[in-house]
């Protein structure tokens, strides 16, 4: 993690290059994978997945099965036949915040210094750096990095599960 | 004033019940639910004060026979602050009028709040109390300085009491901070927050469950419960990184939990008690080094108990845990293992103890008390002192309690406060709020 924040304005680059998918993944990019490791942190906070469907129906490519589609349509075909872009827009300010949201537009960076605030609540970072890995497979000490997605696993065995499990599964 | 509230509206259960009561007549699990079978939100049925020490799930199962299996969860409150009043609006009215009977425009209220919540929740919170419930006065606390009120009334003579001072670290379902308290005022400059709690836990055993066994992406009741039942906090994680690897019944970590099948039973449950417990045995004999003697030692208590632990049957729902049942709180320890960039809660105590005035430092050192339900997890006191030693000035002692019952110490604080005779002086009364808003109000509850 840290050694991937120092490179990660190297490999991006402003040229959109043409590369075949697979390589698009392979070459994901070291700010990919910092925004991989924010988002699983993200997921631990979340609820059940019930809830968090009914707040972003706009995303196409959220996986949804059959008994939220239902849910979904049934939420759709209640309201007028055709939704108006402002009625899309009420709807969206009846949707409570969420945490972050508020904390932005509090805007509590701009407070003096002295004041105490939930930002300079946070702990900091650890100032030991070392971090200690575990395999994400097996849970045991993890001596490897996956060369694609930069997740940790102690063997060979284990390397073949992630290949074929999760590999990219948060960087793609 | 006829009677007080007291709610600590925590973002997993509300606590709620009467000022001067020892233990709150409510205690709820703070969400809406909609299992499978239903269709509509539903609200859960309270928790009996006996079994508080295992907390909302487990129990709230118990006293009802719904199948909570993959059951959708709202909350009003997401990083233990509330976004959203209305859905808190749905479950306090339940609570007030359902299970507490009382009518808000003659009681006073005592809500608890988290540290550094944002003028408009502040602002939300208010008007959901004198708008839309008509309470007739307010006080507003935050749990650490009630934590601390409510130990130093307990036992008059420690330190913590003579010195009016301590330092509470609330490990709760959203987020853990580490308050320095001060004259029954926590000083809020030297607060340090890890933003992982209990919830996030849950969802990281979720994850390597569903990873590794089963998928229960979706099972937030079982896996609570299953944390709850089988997590504990290693005093030694490579040494007992090193016996779960173990095969057979050398590997005491190793255990069964069966998933609910909807038919013969609706809960989950472990497979085997004594098997779980086998960890026990190792931690009692933590501070011998050789590894081999202890193992054969154990060996011997639990040959018989095991001799006919079955293979996995995969016609039953069920999975087995080993590393994980320490991993899991081990993230407390260190965030930094999971990818986050905070220091653990050794560190966070130090920095929140050397952000306070250097005479305070031996004090608060020797008076922290441990509140909040992921303290919950066997050996928690143990390790933190075991990780706080080594980072503490050699001059000081350390010395940490842990509340008799963690999930219920806010609360009480908050009955002994408003059983005080000065309690109805300190309140915000509707007619003030009325006439000076929300934001004037708030400055008299001074943070």
């Amino acid at each position: 993690m840290d050694d991937d924040a120092t490179n990660s304005f190297r490999r991006m680059s402003s040229r959109t290059r043409k590369v075949a998918p697979k390589m698009v993944a392979a070459l994901a990019s070291s700010d990919n994978r910092s925004q991989a490791a924010l988002a699983r942190l993200e997921a631990l906070e979340n609820d059940n997945a019930g809830l968090e469907l009914i707040e972003n129906i706009d995303d196409e490519d959220a996986s949804l099965d059959d008994d939220e589609q239902a849910y979904i349509q049934k939420r759709q075909s209640k309201g007028t036949k055709r939704k108006t872009r402002q009625a899309k827009a009420l709807e969206a300010k009846k949707a409570p915040k969420t945490f972050m949201e508020l904390l932005h537009e509090a805007s509590l960076e701009s407070l003096p210094p002295h004041v105490p605030s939930y930002i300079k609540a946070a702990v900091g970072p650890p100032s030991s750096t070392s971090r200690r890995h575990f395999c994400t497979v097996c849970g045991f000490a993890a001596s490897y990095t996956c060369i694609r997605c930069g997740v940790r696993f102690c063997s060979c065995r284990c390397q073949n599960i992630h290949n074929d499990t999760r590999c990219l599964k948060f960087v793609a | 004033m006829s009677n007080v509230v007291v709610l600590d509206n925590g973002g997993g259960l509300i606590k709620a019940g009467f000022g001067g009561d020892l233990d709150p007549s409510v205690i709820i699990p703070n969400c809406l639910y909609r299992p499978l079978s239903a269709k509509k939100w539903l609200h859960p049925s309270p928790i009996s004060i006996s079994t508080t020490t295992a907390t909302a799930t487990a129990a709230a199962e118990a006293s009802s026979d719904l199948d909570l299996t993959s059951a959708s969860v709202r909350r009003p409150i997401d990083r233990g602050y509330l976004i959203n009043p209305d859905l808190q609006r749905d479950i306090w009215s339940h609570l007030f009028t359902s299970l507490l009977h009382v009518s808000p425009s003659n009681s006073s209220l005592l809500l608890t709040e988290p540290l550094f919540t944002l003028p408009s929740i502040q602002r939300a919170t208010d008007e959901l109390i004198f708008e839309d419930f008509n309470f007739a006065s307010l006080y507003v606390s935050d749990s650490p300085s009630l934590v601390h009120f409510y130990e130093a009334s307990r036992r008059p003579t420690s330190l913590l009491s003579r010195a009016q001072c301590s330092l509470v670290v609330d490990c709760g379902f959203s987020f853990t901070h580490a308050a320095p308290v001060f004259q029954n005022f926590t000083l809020n400059y030297a607060v340090k927050r890890i933003d992982l709690g209990g919830k996030a836990l849950t969802n990281y055993l979720k994850e390597l469950v569903s990873y590794r066994a089963l998928n229960v992406m979706d099972e937030t009741f079982i896996i609570d419960d299953v944390k709850e039942k089988l997590c504990f906090v290693s005093l030694n994680v490579p040494r007992d990184l090193q016996i779960a690897r173990k095969p057979g019944k050398d590997n005491l970590f190793r255990c069964t939990y069966v998933l609910p099948d909807g038919i013969s039973y609706t809960r989950g449950f472990v497979k085997n008690p004594d098997e779980a417990k086998r960890y026990l045995s190792l931690t009692d004999e933590a501070s011998s080094p050789s590894l081999g003697v202890k193992n054969d030692v154990i060996e011997l208590d639990v040959s018989e108990k095991t001799e006919n632990r079955k293979k996995i049957d995969l016609t039953k729902n069920e999975f087995d845990l080993t590393n994980e049942r320490f991993l899991v709180p081990e993230m407390i320890f260190h965030p930094s293992d999971l990818g986050m960039n905070q220091a653990g809660l050794a560190e966070c105590i130090v920095r929140a103890v050397s952000s306070c005035h250097p005479h305070l430092h031996p004090v608060l050192y020797e008076s922290i008390v441990l509140t909040g339900g992921s303290t919950l997890f066997h050996n928690f006191a143990e390790r933190l002192e075991k990780e706080l030693r080594p980072i503490v000035p050699d001059e000081c002692k350390v010395k940490i309690t842990i509340q008799e019952d963690p999930i219920l110490g806010v609360w009480r604080g908050g009955s002994l406060l408003a059983s005080s005779p000065s309690f109805e002086a300190m309140c915000v009364t509707k007619a003030e709020y009325e006439e000076l808003g929300s934001a004037r109000c708030r400055k008299r509850f001074l943070h």
